[in-house]
């Protein structure tokens, strides 16, 4: 990655221009062509630098209901354990972290009944005592920045 | 939420495909003009249902190999103050204050992302001396079990 792909990435950071040729006006901005735009985008992609490009939903908004979970998972049962989370299509963020608890993962569900059904199963499934479950009061911050 | 928004959110679910007129696809696929595809998002976007437009990176691919979660215990008198203030720093990409369950003090919740553990470290030190804080708790990436996007549309049935 040089300073022509972190221009771009800096770009498709903030606004993303709603305009016919979007990356016709990145490029304008960047003093590049439309083509190099797009294909240091492209080469960002196969980097797995980028994983996606497009919106990003205010799930509240949408009338869905998420949180943030945490467990303590016993080292010898973590892939059995990571499987039965990672099952559902509501878990969309699942990590291994250092300290206790050392599980953590997101559910976004269509209605809160759903979440704690979810959240319920998890626990029964993979046996273990406790599943600590954090929802969100206050958003302060949400975004990727580089420099 | 009106049946065409809804189609447009839909094929945009899984994001842009690289092209020249991402916007002119969805149009063509939806049966209405680009400008109106264009149109819809930016509704979207000023109502907030669409919070942001861009890109999606992999923090560890673009050099920033500590990753951490740290959760903060703050008195609700400067969870707002420090909270806003901790948004501030380009090394922290959320920023939550959450709803805590019975003997869990660590209310405020960042994503941090150093470019060493050092970094990391040197970060949290410098943090947790400007702010007041009744403690703080360092969760480090060690692995990405999962990582997708949410999928809250369903293609239309006709």
């Amino acid at each position: 990655m040089d300073d022509k792909d972190r221009e771009i990435l800096q770009m498709l950071q903030g606004r993303f221009p709603l305009e016919s040729e979007p990356y016709k006006v990145i490029g304008d901005k960047l003093w590049m062509d439309e083509v190099s735009v797009i294909s240091r985008i492209a080469r960002m992609y196969e980097a797995g630098v980028i994983r996606y490009i497009g919106p990003f939903f205010d799930s509240r908004k949408l009338g869905y209901s998420g949180c943030l979970a945490a467990m303590q998972a016993p080292i010898d049962q973590l892939d059995r354990i990571a499987g039965v989370i990672n099952q559902f299509s509501e878990v969309t963020h699942n990590y291994l972290r250092d300290g206790s608890p050392n599980l953590w993962f997101t559910v976004i569900a269509p209605s809160a009944a759903r979440r704690d059904e979810i959240i319920a199963s998890i626990k029964q499934q993979a046996g273990v005592e406790d599943v600590l479950v954090f929802t969100s009061r206050k958003l302060y911050k949400v975004k990727v920045d580089l420099d | 939420m009106d049946s065409k928004t809804r189609q447009i959110l839909c094929e945009l679910q899984d994001g842009f495909k690289l092209e020249t007129r991402p916007f002119k696809r969805v149009a063509n696929k939806v049966g209405c003009s680009e400008e109106e595809v264009i149109e819809i998002i930016g509704k979207c976007r000023d109502d907030g249902i669409i919070r942001r437009i861009g890109a999606a990176i992999r923090p560890e691919q673009a050099g920033h190999a500590a990753n951490a979660l740290v959760a903060w215990d703050v008195s609700p008198e400067h969870i707002d103050e420090i909270g806003e203030a901790l948004s501030e720093l380009r090394e922290i990409s959320h920023c939550y204050e959450r709803e805590c369950p019975e003997g869990w003090n660590y209310n405020l919740f960042t994503m941090m992302h150093a470019r060493s553990e050092e970094d990391l470290r040197n970060l949290v030190a410098s943090i947790s001396e400007r702010f007041k804080f009744n403690g703080f708790k360092i969760f480090r990436t060690e692995k990405e079990l999962k990582k997708t996007s949410m999928r809250y549309f369903e293609a239309e049935k006709l």
